[in-house]
């Protein structure tokens, strides 16, 4: 049950950590543009690297950081096939009946597995491992603020996904609760047909389901008590507020972004 | 003999994470059977974490929990057997009725226990009748009963698996005194029905005074004192220390005491006070006339 608790969020204090959140969401986009972009031995290299380096500088286990791999491994390793056995190419490297390697395939696999784990890489140490969730959706909000001008309801939204996150871990909780309490009335929920598991699982959600609705009310209650009326006019607890340091790390997000795009246009870096 | 004993046991939560808390750390204690045992501390403490390891709802992370001198992990497999045995009301227990009517609410620990329609029947009626639930009221969804009836039936539904330990977290916690009497009187009269141990779990001193043979102190997450209501409660400094009181009568008595006035030692609840009150009172007015 632990396992499901919310989020990856593992404090460790490094810089990415202290980045600003609306920053590390440019920078996670422009990463990801980036890693589309990159054609060649030269950029796949840099985008390697630098997947690296922000392992480093959040400072988290190595660990914890494969397991976040772990999930989509299955996807790598099938993507890797398929490139393996059906790009088509001019070297042939293996000539068996069907089946035809090419190096072109060869190449394309390791860069598509590059690419894959450069993406989670990259998402898991701009966002997850080193933003909290609250401070995520504070930031989505603050990014997508001039879409008020066209009446999108940003503030609503966001205060919507925050009292969700919010209340996951507290559901999680409520969810053990409930099960330890029907456990110690004789529950069993790991023996018996499917049907009788399913069944199983009503003295579970008819309670939870109830606590919910219960919790919702006495929210909004509360809400109301003390006048909460939506987004307009409404100062935060926390600004938020750009620093030199978040300048610098766009800035470079910029410049690899260039830098890729540069060398396509011009043809740098080793290309079969 | 000990009904229920705790080994040199450690809880940890989230262990090998950087959110790992110690909740309980080297704790032994020993629950005499038939007594009534009731466990105090701060929140925090560790009491909560404690019971849910004596009917093996949590695994503890080192040391033996026994139940009549065998460790209740000895066969994991038999688990349901051994909380049937201990039967644990949790904290806020009402939230977990989910039936259509109290009738199967409370039923529905004995039916896990696989007995016949009638016995179950059987069982329902008297589990009411201990947690001083209107029979009337059976029928009725328990979401439509009021907070103190939800916590009645909640009780019934453990106390209707005959459990021969009954461990209840702070079964009064906000009820108005009536209805925590009346829970207190009903847990009372089914260990003298059942001849049951009880471990009860509390943060009323007065409570405890009242109902509790033994008395078991918690304070960051270990066992600081452990022994009979007199003993614990005649330490006042020591329970002072680990922010915790003697019953409020107890410290009045103690003033009298001090200004002069002979009322007896000992004096944990309000019916002692005033019996040795009158005592007092009759012998002055013997020694006058």
């Amino acid at each position: 049950m632990k396992a499901i608790a919310f989020g990856q969020y593992y404090p460790t204090g490094s810089i990415l950590h202290r980045l600003d959140p609306r920053a590390k969401i440019i920078i996670a986009l422009l990463y990801v543009i980036c890693s589309f972009i990159c054609k060649n031995v030269l950029g796949f290299a840099l985008l390697l690297i630098s997947a690296i380096a922000l392992i480093l500088i959040s400072r988290i286990p190595l660990g914890t950081v494969l397991r976040s791999i772990r999930p989509v491994l299955l996807i790598m390793l099938f993507t890797m096939i398929i490139n393996i056995f059906l790009t088509r190419g001019d070297t042939v490297l293996v000539e068996w009946r069907f089946v035809h390697i090419y190096a072109e395939g060869i190449y394309n696999a390791v860069f598509m597995m590059i690419r894959i784990f450069v993406l989670i890489i990259g998402m898991s140490m701009l966002m997850t491992y080193t933003t909290t969730p609250i401070m995520l959706t504070d930031a989505i909000e603050r990014l997508l603020a001039p879409l008020k001008v066209l009446h999108v309801p940003v503030h609503e939204f966001a205060m919507m996904m925050t009292i969700a996150l919010r209340f996951i871990p507290t559901l999680v909780e409520e969810t053990e609760k409930i099960m330890a309490a029907q456990k110690a009335r004789g529950a069993d929920f790991t023996s018996g047909s499917l049907i009788s598991r399913a069944k199983a699982l009503i003295p579970i959600l008819v309670p939870l389901f109830a606590s919910a609705f219960r919790r919702a009310e006495e929210l909004a209650t509360a809400m109301e008590c003390r006048c909460y009326h939506g987004g307009e006019g409404r100062t935060r607890m926390t600004a938020l507020r750009y620093r030199a340091g978040d300048f610098v790390w766009l800035l470079g997000a910029l410049l690899f972004c260039a830098f890729a795009v540069g060398c396509n246009y011009f043809g740098i870096g080793y290309t079969l | 003999m000990a009904k229920i004993e705790l080994q040199h046991v450690n809880y940890i939560y989230g262990e090998g994470t950087p959110f790992e808390v110690r909740a309980l750390d080297d704790v032994s204690l020993c629950v005499r059977e038939g007594t009534v045992t009731g466990i105090i501390g701060h929140t925090g403490s560790g009491k909560s974490t404690m019971v849910q390891l004596l009917n093996g709802l949590s695994r503890p992370s080192a040391g033996t929990v026994l139940l009549d001198g065998e460790d209740i992990w000895s066969r994991p497999k038999d688990m349901r057997s051994i909380r049937f045995r201990v039967g644990l009301v949790m904290q806020y227990p009402e939230y977990q009725l989910f039936e259509e009517t109290v009738r199967a609410d409370i039923a529905y620990g004995p039916k896990n226990m696989g007995l016949s329609a009638q016995e179950i029947e059987e069982r329902v009626l008297e589990a009411a009748a201990f947690a001083g639930l209107d029979p009337a009221l059976l029928d009725e969804s328990p979401f439509d009963l009021s907070g103190g009836q939800k916590r009645r039936a909640a009780i019934a539904g453990i106390m209707a698996m005959r459990p021969e330990v009954l461990v209840l977290d702070e079964p009064a916690a906000g009820l108005d005194p009536r209805g925590r009497d009346a829970i207190l009187r009903g847990m009372r009269e089914y260990r003298e029905k059942s001849g049951a141990t009880v471990i009860i779990v509390s943060h009323s001193m007065e409570d405890m005074a009242r109902f509790c043979d033994d008395i078991i102190v918690m304070a960051h997450s270990r066992v600081v004192m452990q022994g009979s209501c007199k003993e614990v409660f005649s330490r006042s400094d020591e329970l002072a220390a680990v922010g915790l009181d003697i019953p409020e009568i107890s410290s009045v008595c103690s003033r009298l005491r001090a200004q002069g006035i002979e009322v007896g030692e000992g004096i944990f609840t309000v019916e002692e006070a005033i019996r040795s009150l009158t005592d007092l009172f009759a012998e002055k007015e013997k020694s006058k006339g």
